[in-house]
């Protein structure tokens, strides 16, 4: 099955959300997911600490020198790996971009995060030239509006499709609920059937978003 | 997306993990700034644990006792050695 990676040598652009929504919503469809976490803030532990939905696994603490084998020990028949990736450049995040699947570079709608973003999309280019294989890779804007696409936004999402980058639609719009996963742990349907989770925002809209986004993915890894 | 598995229609791909391959990943990811950031441990020998011992050859009863007195006059056992010096030198 897959290996999906996500990468962007920027922090806070929403690399461990992606990492969670996916995990969730692929464990809810009956696979069996795999979590590595690499990030050294530890995000994804955190949140598995709290409640960890049924189907997936986390893998704490993955290193540089360990990080080829646990993917390969991970992967499989049946099986789907998550990859979420430290917000720097390092061999770690190039390492686990050569393993990969599908590349998801998380971004938010803003030049600098563009900018930096570019580094791992000029990466795994790199690297597909330097393995021979294809690496499919793709950006999903994170953190936008609910209710109006921003001037930026518009100018950045033409801007990726002019250079023909593949853009995940829907964008992960900027929700409470998304936060707060990382202090209740579990998914975002448990969110919604538990009455005594207040998250002050909508979670039926936040589960949507994520099943779009989950499907778009899913539809890049067919 | 449906309870159904659909993702058991996806196979592992198979890729290669030579350690030839990640010289080469290295290599691409170093021209591009993504460097190796391990955190390097702290050179030289680790520090040996605190034994509480005043040195090899005094009996380990003396040591004690110095060790207790030491603690219940609130100063260390260097500066007890120190009075005991003292104390040594006037007598002599």
């Amino acid at each position: 099955m897959p290996v999906i990676v996500m990468a962007s040598p920027k922090g806070g652009v929403g690399k461990s959300t992606c990492a969670v929504l996916l995990a969730t919503e692929f464990a809810r469809m009956n696979a069996e997911v795999t979590v590595l976490d690499c990030d050294p803030n530890h995000s994804l532990t955190r949140w598995a600490s709290r409640n960890i939905p049924p189907g997936i696994r986390l893998v704490s603490d993955v290193g540089r020198s360990e990080i080829v084998q646990t993917i390969k020990r991970a992967d499989g028949d049946g099986k789907i790996v998550i990859v979420d990736l430290e917000g720097v450049a390092s061999q770690l995040v190039s390492r686990a971009i050569s393993q990969a699947d599908l590349v998801i570079v998380p971004m938010q709608a803003t030049a600098l995060d563009a900018e930096i973003g570019s580094e791992a999309l000029a990466l795994v280019r790199e690297e597909e030239d330097a393995l021979g294989r294809t690496i499919r890779h793709a950006v999903v804007l994170t953190k936008t509006s609910a209710a109006i696409k921003s001037r930026v936004q518009k100018d950045l999402e033409s801007q990726l499709q002019s250079e023909g980058i593949d853009l995940i639609q829907p964008s992960l719009v900027s929700r409470a609920a998304f936060s707060e996963l990382f202090a209740y742990g579990g998914d975002l349907t448990s969110m919604l059937e538990n009455k005594e989770m207040t998250t002050g925002g909508k979670v039926d809209k936040a589960l949507e978003n994520a099943r779009g986004f989950a499907e778009a993915v899913y539809d890049r890894l067919k | 997306m449906t309870g159904s598995n659909r993702l058991a229609g996806l196979r592992a791909r198979p890729k290669d993990e030579s350690v030839h391959q990640t010289k080469i990943v290295d290599a691409v990811g170093e021209a591009h700034g993504f460097l190796d950031r391990t955190p390097r441990r702290k050179p030289g020998r680790k520090p040996s644990p605190r034994t509480y011992q005043i040195h090899p050859k005094i009996m380990p009863e003396i040591g004690d006792a110095i060790a207790g007195e030491a603690e219940r006059l609130g100063i260390t056992q260097g500066a007890l050695i120190e009075i005991m010096w003292r104390s040594y030198s006037e007598r002599k």
